[in-house]
């Protein structure tokens, strides 16, 4: 396990030891995985597919019962506890990355308003959250617009905007980018940069690369447990350990790397387009 | 095979309305090209695809395969060899073990058992799931990914000759990613025609010959067509964006219109 600097306050998401494993499974999903997430934090979590990505998100999301854990806080709140679970799930929201079984609705803004109606707030207030959430998704057109006939990228912004709806102190999302135009995935981008901006810790678990660029920090699970907890940069730098873990690199340094191969490039590996043309002004 | 679709629409309709989700799509797709069809949320790919498979019946416009006509005597056996991978893993999956929904389409196409196990196994290994692991699994207990696999090697063991596949690379590790476009680009190899829909655009500019723009049901754009100047722009009205290496090109002040497909055709170009 690689040790990660610890946060300087409270972390808002404190595990330790987690274990979980699927009824029927041969192997654990989660095995021993610690995670520390500090508040206003943006951590992307990166994997193979069956790493254990989704299942560390439902979990620190309170949405399922840890097989076992030295500790599992989330929010203040006992994952471990069925009581504490059910708080876990008022503060840490949690985005799927398949909408269908989020949208509860019949239009788009109920669907929206739906976890502030449990909530009790009163209508004034949902009506002006709502209309912001709408203007924030650019769902307004399809306000009244029933969730069936809604594409699937329409069908996910309006979950995260139903998500987001609720004022949350953390945010899990599971590749929610991936139904998405690319227009669509700018914006889900800009509006999570916009709620890091604003103080909310964020939990990302995603498969493509370039968005990890954007976090603070960057977890790499393989077979259930942690074995990157570091910045996007020298994870990205690390070729042996991206191969192994079957990630890959932002396109930029895809290319770098390439270019590396034929004896020329930048020195230091460009994450994103401006850093690779500085890298060939500067070479050149 | 060949795929010419001639003057194409479609409408749902739905509580007695008609929604239009196609309108007059035409295009030509030669024996072992590659389209991808591109598009906003909501422009009608699925539901091309879903047309395209049979699936669904146009009201009006041809689907024309190997240049056989719907009414022909010989379309329904062409259309057998028209395989489509759904979007949603996870509807094409419902057998006990990974063998047994691989094996369902080729039984239910009437092939001797000694076949089905021979096209299970080919299939198996050719989606990254060799049978030897991946076998007496149940579809259920695998990831996301591996059953977006799993969907894909049911498809496989029919020997499709035209391939159709909605967002095949969501929700794929970039590893898995890589070998997926591995075995496309060895299908492709082997004269299978490909249509895929997909919102990657690098993707679509590598592995696919043509792309088809699609947007409220009419077709934008086909072809090898430019991505630069109004391409660029038709793209961005489409919530889409240039594939990177054509943005690349077009910010070192090199043609657009002749940026490399791919990142070692891009790094041999400039070293």
């Amino acid at each position: 396990m690689t040790a990660s600097p610890a946060p300087t306050t409270a972390p808002l998401i404190d595990i330790s030891g987690l274990h979980y494993r699927y009824p029927g499974a041969r192997a654990d999903a989660l095995a021993d995985l610690d995670l520390q997430i500090g508040e206003g934090e943006f951590v992307a979590v990166v994997g193979a597919n069956g790493s254990g990505k989704s299942t560390l998100a439902r979990l620190a999301g309170g949405l399922d019962k840890p097989a076992a854990a030295r500790r599992a806080l989330a929010c203040g709140h006992d994952l471990l506890t069925e009581a504490g679970r059910l708080a876990a799930r008022r503060d840490v929201g949690v985005l799927f990355q398949n909408p269908e079984n989020q949208l509860v609705a019949q239009c788009v803004e109920d669907d929206v308003a739906f976890g502030l109606e449990n909530l009790g707030w009163a209508a004034p207030q949902i009506r002006r959250r709502v209309d912001e959430m709408l203007s924030r998704f650019r769902l307004e057109d399809l306000r009244l617009r029933e969730p069936h006939l809604l594409s699937g990228g329409q069908k996910q912004r309006t979950a995260l905007a139903g998500v987001l709806a609720v004022p949350r102190r953390a945010l899990v999302l599971d590749e929610p980018t991936a139904m998405l135009d690319p227009a669509g995935r700018r914006e889900v981008l800009a509006a999570v940069a916009g709620l890091h901006a604003e103080g909310l810790a964020i939990v990302y678990v995603t498969q493509e690369m370039d968005e990890v660029v954007a976090a603070d920090r960057v977890i790499a699970l393989e077979r259930g447990t942690e074995v990157y907890s570091g910045s996007p940069s020298r994870l990205f730098a690390d070729t042996g350990l991206v191969r192994r873990l079957r990630l890959g690199l932002p396109a930029a340094g895809e290319l770098a790397l390439a270019l590396a191969e034929r004896g020329r490039g930048p020195v230091r590996l460009p994450l994103t387009m401006d850093e690779l043309l500085a890298g060939f002004a500067g070479s050149a | 095979m060949s795929l010419s679709c001639r003057g194409m629409s479609f409408s749902y309709e739905v509580g007695g309305t008609q929604l239009p989700a196609l309108r007059g799509v035409s295009f030509e797709l030669p024996a072992g090209g590659s389209l991808a069809l591109l598009g906003a949320s909501g422009a009608g790919k699925t539901t091309l695809l879903q047309v395209l498979r049979g699936l669904d019946r146009a009201d009006s416009g041809a689907v024309l395969l190997d240049g056989v006509e719907p009414d022909a005597a010989a379309y329904a056996d062409l259309q057998r060899e028209v395989g489509l991978v759904f979007q949603a893993a996870e509807l094409q999956l419902f057998a006990a073990t990974a063998r047994e929904d691989v094996a369902f389409g080729p039984r239910r196409l009437g092939w001797p058992e000694a076949d089905v196990t021979t096209a299970v196994e080919a299939a198996l290994d050719l989606a990254g799931l060799p049978a030897g692991d991946f076998g007496e699994r149940h579809p259920y207990s695998l990831s996301g990914g591996e059953q977006r696999r799993l969907a894909l090697a049911g498809v496989l063991a029919m020997r499709p000759r035209l391939l159709l596949l909605d967002e095949p690379f969501v929700n794929l590790d970039p590893g898995t990613r890589r070998d997926l476009v591995a075995v496309l680009e060895r299908l492709k190899a082997a004269g299978v025609t490909l249509l895929l829909a997909t919102h990657d655009v690098d993707l679509a500019w590598s592995l696919c010959d043509q792309r088809l723009l699609l947007a409220d049901g009419r077709v934008e754009a086909v072809g090898d067509w430019d991505f630069a100047g109004a391409g660029g722009s038709l793209l961005a009205a489409n919530r889409l964006r240039e594939p990177f290496l054509v943005e690349l090109w077009r910010r070192l002040g090199r043609a657009p219109e002749s940026a490399p497909r791919t990142a070692a055709e891009a790094a041999e170009a400039l070293a």
